[in-house]
């Protein structure tokens, strides 16, 4: 499957609207997220709390990120870390494969990192002809089926139990012929491992990067990080700079959000932290340790104002609960990170020019704002960036005239009345039985769905005739 | 060339945050103070334990399955530790093998009639580790790594045996956290810490757990009172 660009969402939404089974397989597994964040919510009375801390948390190292960048590095270093810093994502894939060629590398690890997949690595890798394994196993399934991924916590959400049949009995060495769930995963255990123990470089994200101790953090259920990480001789981590918080004592808020936001759980199988390279007689373990700090757009948020958005933690709770996500997929949003989170990261990490149109597919029920473990106000921001959209003229054209019409009608009381009563004799006499299925210029909101009848009378018609009957009846 | 580039980038980031934020040149003292206010919310901000004691609140939790996989005993000593394995390989019937790792306290049990020596980068073994803590909070237990604790102890068997000593289990993280803090002021951190909760699972395909994805399947926790 083609990435989607940003620029043509309207044109990814309808085709994912097409697609017939879609909604049914995103929704599978965001409403099963959605009932088992708010039954570990209800499990944990602090959660408030613990989101308030979480919040200051990162406010905190967001206000002061100098000085923890800067404690960060000088920690990292004393352990043995090499530190690479990238302003852009060119700059940072680059300095990847420089490693890795280097190295001379044929083949690399990855742990699952939405950073490393923001930087366009999963591609340079391909390109310069080293084999790249992807070893968490949903993007195992999407490496197999060519797809970018759908989701940042599930990036294979969007493929169905038959698919991932399919794509194991087509690539896996020793196949499953079962349909079972349990044995397709055993299919995957069997090839990966393999490739685990053979591979020169392992390739990880990190969850936190400790700045009083200089370590990269990973958190996953699997497993896969560890196994990633430690049989290679070199281990890269690939990190944006707000992943900082100042302590372990700081992530541990952090992390007792992240799972419960997440997935529901309360903790994630496994947490590591690392360290730098390994120890003179340690048992196993990389020989050396890089760490590529990111910027790629990050202090523009900050100069921008949206240092809000720096505090997310990626837990993918806001995407689980929003009515445009479940319908249309990642996919749809031709980036990286869709969702919520993502209209409002992908306007910075690429531009406001091509994704304001994201921006838009939003209803501001606040929903994501509600269930965000560190209060990002995400309607609050994407009203900025469609405030943006207009003053730099990205809307098009027929949506600045209609927008504009508007504006002069509603400055116009007696003409707006007269505009909206006959709009309603209009409505009503394009509706058949209380609904519309079709009307002239309404066939954005018709082609989908039905729109009900209006009331026969305009609010200011029906306000003006109860206000006239009260003072007939005094 | 690359050092040169790299200084570049870094100097580009830098000016860019204090650009962004011109007030962030603070005294370091007052930034490690308000940090440690924050840490001071944790107290409300936490789950309540199963029990008081923490050894016992975190055999409540995964008696209560709270901990994906695992199970969990209490021996009164470390000598009754090859019987406890021998009854955990005899439930899941496999063969008297398993990987125990190369300490001093664990070589020096009896373990007549089991072979210690595996190489568990096969599939379908059982691996017996040292834990350095537990923690109660999330029914974790700790390692780190060291010249006789490899990792991959920890990830690569199917079946996994880890033995806490009942003193060093922790009621919550942050005290965890706090351990950690001082092993990094004495200079003598580990390439690794793990905290493990669970064995390897996975919910990729339709969103149904699987443990064993890549790691344990399963994950027996022994907690020894006299140590």
């Amino acid at each position: 499957m083609q990435a989607n660009k940003p620029e043509n969402f309207y044109q990814n939404v309808k085709d994912a609207l097409a697609q017939p089974d879609l909604k049914m397989i995103i929704r599978r597994t965001t409403d099963k997220a959605e009932a088992k964040r708010a039954e570990a919510i209800a499990n944990f009375p602090g959660f408030e709390n613990a989101r308030k801390q979480g919040q200051k948390v990162k406010d905190h190292t967001i206000k002061y990120m100098d000085h923890y960048l800067a404690e960060f590095e000088k920690n990292a270093l004393a352990q043995g870390t090499i530190i690479h810093w990238a302003s852009t994502a060119e700059e940072a894939s680059k300095i990847v494969l420089d490693i890795c060629r280097q190295h001379e590398a044929k083949k690399v690890t990855r742990s699952k990192s939405m950073l490393g997949e923001e930087i366009g690595l999963s591609h340079a890798l391909d390109n310069s002809g080293i084999e790249r394994v992807e070893t968490d196993l949903a993007e195992h399934i999407i490496q197999l089926a060519g797809d970018p991924p759908s989701h940042i916590v599930w990036p294979a959400m969007h493929r169905s139990r038959e698919d991932v049949i399919k794509l194991f009995r087509e690539y896996h060495k020793d196949p499953t012929y079962s349909e079972e769930i349990i044995d397709l995963v055993r299919s995957a255990r069997r090839d990966l491992r393999t490739k685990f123990l053979t591979a020169d470089i392992g390739i990880s994200g990190s969850n936190f990067l400790l700045a009083d101790s200089g370590s990269s953090c990973t958190v996953t259920n699997e497993g896969n990080a560890e196994l990633t990480i430690t049989p290679p001789k070199v281990h890269i981590v690939t990190a944006g700079i707000e992943k900082l918080v100042p302590s372990m004592a700081h992530a541990v808020p952090l992390l007792r959000l992240l799972t419960r936001s997440a997935t529901g759980g309360e903790i994630t199988q496994y947490i590591t932290f690392h360290n730098g390279p390994k120890r003179q007689n340690d048992a196993d373990g990389p020989e050396e340790c890089h760490i590529v700090l990111v910027d790629n757009g990050r202090t523009k948020m900050l100069a921008d104002g949206m240092e809000e958005m720096l505090r997310c933690i990626r837990c993918g709770a806001c995407m689980n609960h929003c009515v445009v996500y479940k319908h249309i997929g990642g996919h749809a949003y031709g980036s990286v990170y869709p969702g919520p989170m993502g209209s409002v990261l992908t306007p910075h990490l690429n531009s406001l020019e091509v994704a304001n149109k994201q921006t838009h597919a939003c209803t501001l029920n606040g929903r994501c704002e509600e269930v965000c473990p560190v209060n990002i106000p995400l309607p609050k921001l994407l009203r900025s960036l469609r405030a943006q959209s207009w003053d730099k003229k990205y809307e098009p054209l027929t949506n600045r005239f209609v927008v504009k019409a508007f504006a002069a009608l509603a400055k116009r009381p007696k003409l707006f009345q007269l505009v909206s009563s006959c709009g309603v004799i209009f409505m009503r006499l394009c509706s058949r039985q209380g609904w519309i299925k079709s009307m002239p210029l309404a066939g954005g909101w018709t082609r989908n769905r039905d729109l009900i009848e209006p009331e026969s009378k305009t609010f200011m018609q029906q306000y003006k005739a109860m206000k006239k009957a009260k003072s007939d009846g005094a | 060339m690359n050092k040169q580039r790299n200084e570049i980038s870094r100097e580009r980031i830098f000016d860019a945050i204090r650009a962004a934020a011109p007030t962030v040149t603070a005294d370091v003292k007052a930034i490690q103070n308000e940090a440690l206010e924050i840490l001071g919310e944790s107290e409300f901000a936490r789950p309540a334990l199963l029990a008081e004691d923490a050894a016992e609140a975190l055999t409540l939790r995964i008696e209560a399955g709270l901990v994906i996989g695992t199970s969990c005993e209490k021996i009164a000593s470390l000598d009754q530790l090859p019987d406890s394995v021998n009854q955990f390989l005899a439930k899941y019937a496999l063969p008297a093998e398993l990987k125990v790792q190369e300490i001093e306290r664990l070589k020096a049990l009896n373990w007549d009639g089991i072979t210690t020596e595996v190489d568990i980068k096969n599939d379908n073994t059982v691996g017996l580790c040292w834990a350095e803590y537990g923690i109660a909070e999330t029914g974790t237990f700790v390692v780190h790594s060291g010249p006789d604790m490899p990792i991959l102890l920890n990830f690569l068997p199917l079946y996994l045996l880890a033995v806490i000593p009942k003193s060093k289990i922790l009621p919550y993280m942050d005290d965890y956290a706090l351990i950690a803090g001082e092993i990094a002021q004495r200079g003598e951190t580990p390439r690794n810490m793990c905290l493990i909760s669970g064995v390897s699972g996975t919910t990729d395909i339709e969103g149904v757990l699987i443990q064993g994805a890549h790691g344990p399947e399963v994950l027996h926790i022994i907690i020894v009172e006299d140590q």
